[in-house]
């Protein structure tokens, strides 16, 4: 049984089935692939090209090498906005898989018109992002807005929305939160579908509290789609453009300027198109290392467990 | 708790829910399919329907690339009617969002598929122009003497001219005429030798009580891609943001001083919107809004404040030293690379002539760029009253403010003016400093 089980078999008869597969495999992928090359590896090469040169976005560039890179180690502006960025990321990602994570955990009950809650969630995140900002603009207008009203009625401080750095940081925050967790939930509540329900029943057989189920047997279980949701938001957050260019622009004084739309602003508005490429460049680069590195760290965290 | 992992299906993956094969695959199709159709459909440019104008198809159709509101759309489309009805080729008017203009324009230009002409506004010909995009006009020298010559010298320079100022937009002051009265301002300066002072100005301004305490005095123009109407103050108070040979910033300007004083002193004292600032919201939302009682607005507004439900007038802008008002409309222009530049220059031609700029202005309510198009002879839709004001404030639009605004790195200087301003507006730093500052950061475009 073991000769039989161990004997190699014939290279032909083996080869000719992974060729075909390969093939097949490649075909399939054909259209994913064109359309990546296309849409996403080509403009990142002309990208990268278009940063090391001197374009306005008119006429010849001339080929400046590593100046523009330079110029932004001493471009104050450009270091508020990565610090805004990041800090950014540090507040409403968390927030975000939080906030889903419950919504998804209270949603997993059925309760009566969970439908609507689901689709309630998920609609900020499906409507256009201007939408979704142009709606924050106006609730948070700290002129005319229904929240400051709100809190002005109450005998609250109306913070200064447009006005203030920090205000202006938290009403983006609170649009953001309010734009994506919908998003969060609906991956969760498909990570909670597929979670198995004799484990958990196990679980409460053995006198665990709500909470220790959640903490040590739920969260283990749905760790892939926390890491994977976190990623997204994180890319996402570095992405986040409409939000902030429709509430702020990325003022009050360059309180809520980002790295994207600082890109923007010098790409187009200021015509400096070598220079907003470089800051995109490099908003790439951010994102694809602290990618690697958090797959790596999740990947052995995996391994220790 | 424990029934509700049982009671669910245990096929889905926790990565997320599972699809067939063929559900993504019908997925694929149908995307690549919307993709196709939209491809085909055209999907930033508008329909033929509502966005171009024209007729023809033929190899000799000129193209004009353009933003246009209804007014000036249909403008643009009489002047190409116009044109071809006189023996012209077709031309076809492509109306784009403003906001995508350049980038259309652009796009064009490095695809070697250029529109014939195209509309841009005078703040940005420079950055055409020095990359040798732009076709020189020909018959300048027979045009120019009919031109008023600040507008002029804004689409021209030592190697030639290149296009004609079409028309022009100026700012005033708007004001909600029953806060005024209430603030018991009087009769407003009518003319422009009567207008107010900065000092009385100021006064007014002062004067004019909030009926809210989310209520404010004035609102200033000056927001977003608006940054350069800040040196209306710095004009008019005989200063300079750049050095007399264009070449670099002003530094230690007394009159740029003394404009920033007056500016900051707007938010200083409670008398501007905080959010009125150069990234905040336009100046005319807080006027529609009531949320002000006067503001800083072009004649291209009139017709969305119209809509606002109160009655309202203009006065003239403040003057110090000078008298002086901001480079506001646009300039059409040929593209030298186009095949057909000579029939595109006769278009352009045709559309400085005062026949037909009065035409388009009438029909787009703006003003004209000539000496001999007779204001008064023009109808316009729109607050007849006030645009004969603006007509007497564009008269204040001054060379040595429009060679500022008008030099190749323009686009840079003014997003380093809507950041910097921003900044100092809400800033607290001494007034020398914020001004360095400013100016600091105009150099450092300008050496790059």
């Amino acid at each position: 049984m073991s000769a039989v089980a161990t004997a190699p078999r014939p290279p032909v008869r083996r080869r000719a089935p992974d060729v075909r597969r390969w093939v097949t495999s490649y075909v399939m992928l054909a259209p994913a692939l064109v359309l990546f090359g296309v849409f996403v590896l080509y403009p990142l090469v002309g990208a990268v090209r278009i940063s090391l040169t001197n374009s306005s976005g008119i006429g010849q560039a001339t080929f400046v090498g590593l100046g523009n890179y330079r110029t932004l180690l001493s471009d104050g502006v450009f270091w508020k906005a990565a610090l805004n960025t990041v800090l950014l990321a540090v507040v409403s990602v968390p927030v975000s898989v939080g906030i889903g994570l419950g919504l998804a955990l209270l949603l997993r009950d059925r309760l009566p018109g969970r439908g609507l809650f689901r689709a309630l969630f998920l609609a900020p995140y499906v409507i256009s992002g201007v939408v979704v900002a142009m709606t924050g603009r106006w609730i948070f207008d700290e002129n005319v807005g229904i929240v400051d009203r709100a809190l002005t009625g109450l005998g609250l401080p109306a913070p200064a929305w447009q006005s203030s750095a920090p205000a202006a940081a938290v009403s983006v925050v609170l649009v953001l939160l309010w734009a994506r967790t919908g998003l969060v939930v609906v991956l969760y509540l498909s990570a909670l579908q597929g979670v198995d329900g004799d484990v958990l029943e196990a679980a409460e057989l053995d006198g665990t509290s709500p909470w220790q189920r959640l903490r040590f047997v739920l969260w283990p279980l749905m760790r892939p789609t926390t890491f994977f949701v976190t990623v997204l938001m994180v890319i996402e957050t570095f992405q986040v453009f409409d939000i902030v260019w429709v509430m702020t622009g990325g003022g009050p004084a360059g309180g809520t300027e980002l790295l994207v739309t600082y890109a923007y602003g010098q790409g187009f508005s200021a015509r400096r198109e070598g220079y907003g490429s470089a800051i995109g460049v490099v908003v790439f680069v951010v994102v694809l290392v602290s990618t690697v590195l958090w797959w790596r760290m999740q990947r052995e965290s995996e391994e220790d467990a | 708790m424990s029934n509700h992992g049982t009671s669910r299906p245990r096929t889905s993956s926790p990565r997320g829910p599972s699809a067939s094969r063929r559900a993504v695959l019908g997925g694929a199709g149908a995307g690549l399919t919307a993709a196709g159709l939209s491809a085909c459909s055209g999907f930033s440019t508008g329909s033929s329907g509502s966005g171009e104008s024209g007729g023809g198809g033929g190899t000799e159709q000129l193209t004009m690339l353009t933003w246009a509101g209804d007014a000036e759309a249909k403008a643009f489309k009489a002047l190409a009617d116009g044109f071809t009805a006189q023996g012209g080729p077709p031309v076809k008017v492509q109306v784009v969002p403003y906001s995508e203009i350049l980038t259309a324009v652009d796009t064009g230009l490095r695809t070697d598929n250029p529109p014939d002409l195209f509309r841009v506004s005078y703040t940005d010909v420079g950055a055409y122009r020095t990359q040798k995009v732009l076709a020189d006009l020909p018959d300048a020298a027979t045009l120019e003497p009919s031109f008023l010559p600040a507008f002029w010298s804004a689409v021209t320079d030592d190697a030639g001219t290149f296009g004609v100022p079409h028309h022009t937009d100026t700012s005033m002051v708007l004001v909600n005429t029953a806060a005024v009265a209430s603030a018991g301002l009087g009769p407003l300066p009518t003319t422009l030798d009567t207008a107010w002072s900065w000092e009385q100005f100021a006064d007014a301004v002062g004067r004019v009580q909030p009926s809210r305490a989310d209520t404010y005095a004035l609102a200033v123009n000056w927001q977003k891609a608006g940054a350069y109407r800040w040196l209306n103050f710095v004009d008019q108070a005989g200063g300079r943001l750049l050095s007399e040979d264009l070449t670099s910033a002003a530094t230690d300007d007394a009159g740029a001083l003394k404009a920033l004083t007056y500016t900051r002193d707007f938010f200083r004292k409670g008398l501007v919107p905080q959010a009125s600032s150069t990234r905040g919201q336009p100046a005319s939302d807080f006027f529609t809004n009531q949320t002000v009682a006067m503001c800083f607005a072009g004649d291209f507004l009139l017709e969305e404040i119209e809509g606002a439900g109160f009655e309202y007038t203009a006065t003239f802008l403040p003057r110090d030293v000078n008298a002086s008002a901001d480079l506001g409309g646009n300039a059409l222009v040929a593209v030298d690379a186009s095949p057909r530049k000579a029939q595109a220059l006769e278009f352009l031609t045709y559309c400085a002539q005062a026949q037909q700029m009065g035409e388009f202005c009438s029909t787009a309510t703006v003003l004209p760029t000539r000496k001999d198009v007779d204001p008064a002879s023009l109808t316009y839709a729109v607050r007849p009253d006030l645009l004969p004001l603006y007509v007497q404030q564009a008269t204040t639009i001054r060379e040595q403010l429009v060679d500022q605004v008008v030099v190749p790195a323009f686009s840079a200087v003014n997003a380093q003016l809507r950041d910097r301003l921003d900044e100092v507006f809400l800033g607290s730093a001494e007034d020398a400093a914020a001004l360095a500052q400013i100016t600091d950061a105009v150099q450092s475009v300008l050496t790059r």
